[in-house]
């Protein structure tokens, strides 16, 4: 159980999150350049991060020529968890509308090979342009279900499998999502997570890694695709550490049901660093 | 997406030297691979891309990133990513927009010009704001005629 778990429908975000594209500017130039107009301040978990207060940070020229992506802070976290390396071959399976899939060009340095796929074709659209905008060169964009981008036969060394959610860790930005909140969802969303992370594992190379993520705060989205994913296909939870933020580990037992992985996962609640809830895990194809 | 012809090094090299004759400058876009697709759009993408990965993916809504159109006149029309690319080195065909027009610029109104450099009148033309290079248009008798694409455009 979670103590405090009352607090996310009290705490408020004043601050909006900014990352900075490195494929376009260097972080020290951009930092100067809105410092003019903007108070700033560093993210503590992620270099090229910065929170910013108030102000219209979509209507400027840096914001214009894709010197920047606004993104929320805790969503920086999942690409960090994917030990990127210059020459990997990614799939991101659930990309759009983007801003992962960018931030992971950004860290292989526009090297290696991303597929950025999503099922919805409105959202493609928001994703290519992103991808442009952000000058991203290692790409490609592939309009498959996710359920069944296994039937391509593409391998790949790293999946970003960042599902579709209920997205109640958005709660902090938007307080009616508690209002709209209903279990049928949450229980239709967890068999899709769990067919989706079944397509992920037959896309991944031996020894290669998935890192899971929602911004949903509930186990059955979460631990239960997870452990779902440990006994169904003998998939081994890594730990992760992010530096600067507080996080807590997954939860191990609910509603009768124990977890496994559950200690190893990463839970990013929304009270504790002011940033919406968000939920990591890192698996390992044995 | 569907890939009409993968340049060779000769054909990226005549794309350079278009570039060259338009605004005064090389680049190296032989560091990249590049394609064709339908109405002759360039496209950029990583030099390292094995296109066999087509065999098998055949639901491809993209690929890299869209650099210009090359026009029936022997000229292209930049993308805002190709003038970025281009602009750091341009020293002709260049319009230099005051701040106010700039941003009416970005919003997708054609822009009265402050200043030009080496300039041919209805020829495409970087668009600079103080060191930006914010887009591309073409310039006609006093202005410049607005290129930016809807999705890019912001409003003050």
């Amino acid at each position: 159980m979670v103590r405090d778990a009352d607090k996310i429908f009290e705490v408020e975000q004043e601050w909006k999150s900014i990352r900075v594209n490195t494929i376009k500017i260097d972080r020290e130039k951009l930092y100067e350049r809105l410092c003019r107009n903007f108070e700033i301040r560093e993210i503590p978990w992620y270099e090229n991060g910065f929170f910013v207060k108030e102000g219209e940070i979509s209507k400027t020229v840096e914001y214009y020529l894709g010197y920047y992506h606004i993104q929320e802070a805790s969503s920086m976290l999942p690409p960090l968890a994917m030990q990127l390396e210059k020459n990997d071959n990614v799939l991101d399976l659930c990309a759009a509308p983007g801003s992962k899939t960018t931030q992971m060009a950004m860290m292989m340095e526009n090297n290696g090979l991303i597929i950025a796929n999503d099922v919805n074709i409105k959202r493609i659209r928001a994703l290519a342009h992103n991808i442009q905008k952000s000058g991203v060169i290692n790409c490609i964009i592939t309009n498959y279900n996710g359920i069944h981008f296994w039937r391509t036969g593409y391998k790949a060394n790293k999946i970003l499998l960042d599902v579709p959610c209920t997205a109640s860790g958005k709660i902090i930005k938007n307080k009616k999502i508690a209002e709209k909140w209903n279990f049928n969802r949450v229980i239709r969303m967890s068999k899709l997570q769990k067919k989706l992370i079944e397509s992920a594992y037959k896309c991944l190379m031996e020894d290669g890694i998935i890192v899971y993520s929602t911004c949903s705060l509930e186990p059955e989205e979460n631990e239960e695709v997870i452990d779902f994913a440990i006994r169904k296909f003998g998939m081994e939870a890594e730990e992760i550490k992010f530096k600067g933020i507080k996080t807590r580990k997954g939860i191990r037992r609910w509603n009768g049901k124990d977890y496994e992985g559950a200690e190893k996962a990463v839970r990013i609640w929304p009270q504790d660093n002011l940033t919406e809830g968000f939920f990591i895990c890192r698996l390992r194809k044995c | 997406m569907q890939i009409k012809k993968v340049l060779n090094e000769k054909e990226i090299r005549e794309i350079e030297e278009i570039i060259e004759k338009n605004y005064g400058c090389k680049i190296n876009l032989r560091k990249y691979k590049i394609f064709l697709t339908r109405e002759d759009k360039i496209w950029l993408v990583n030099k390292k891309l094995n296109f066999d990965i087509f065999r098998n993916i055949k639901r491809c809504y993209r690929i890299g990133i869209y650099f210009g159109k090359l026009k029936r006149n022997k000229k292209i029309k930049l993308s805002i990513e190709g003038a970025l690319l281009v602009g750091k080195r341009a020293v002709k065909n260049i319009a230099i927009l005051d701040d106010k027009e700039a941003l009416r610029f970005m919003q997708g109104y054609d822009a009265k010009v402050y200043e030009l450099l080496n300039c041919e009148i209805n020829n495409f033309v970087l668009v600079k704001n103080n060191n930006d290079v914010i887009g591309v248009g073409i310039l006609r008798d006093g202005y410049i005629e607005n290129l930016v694409p809807k999705a890019r455009r912001i409003s003050f």
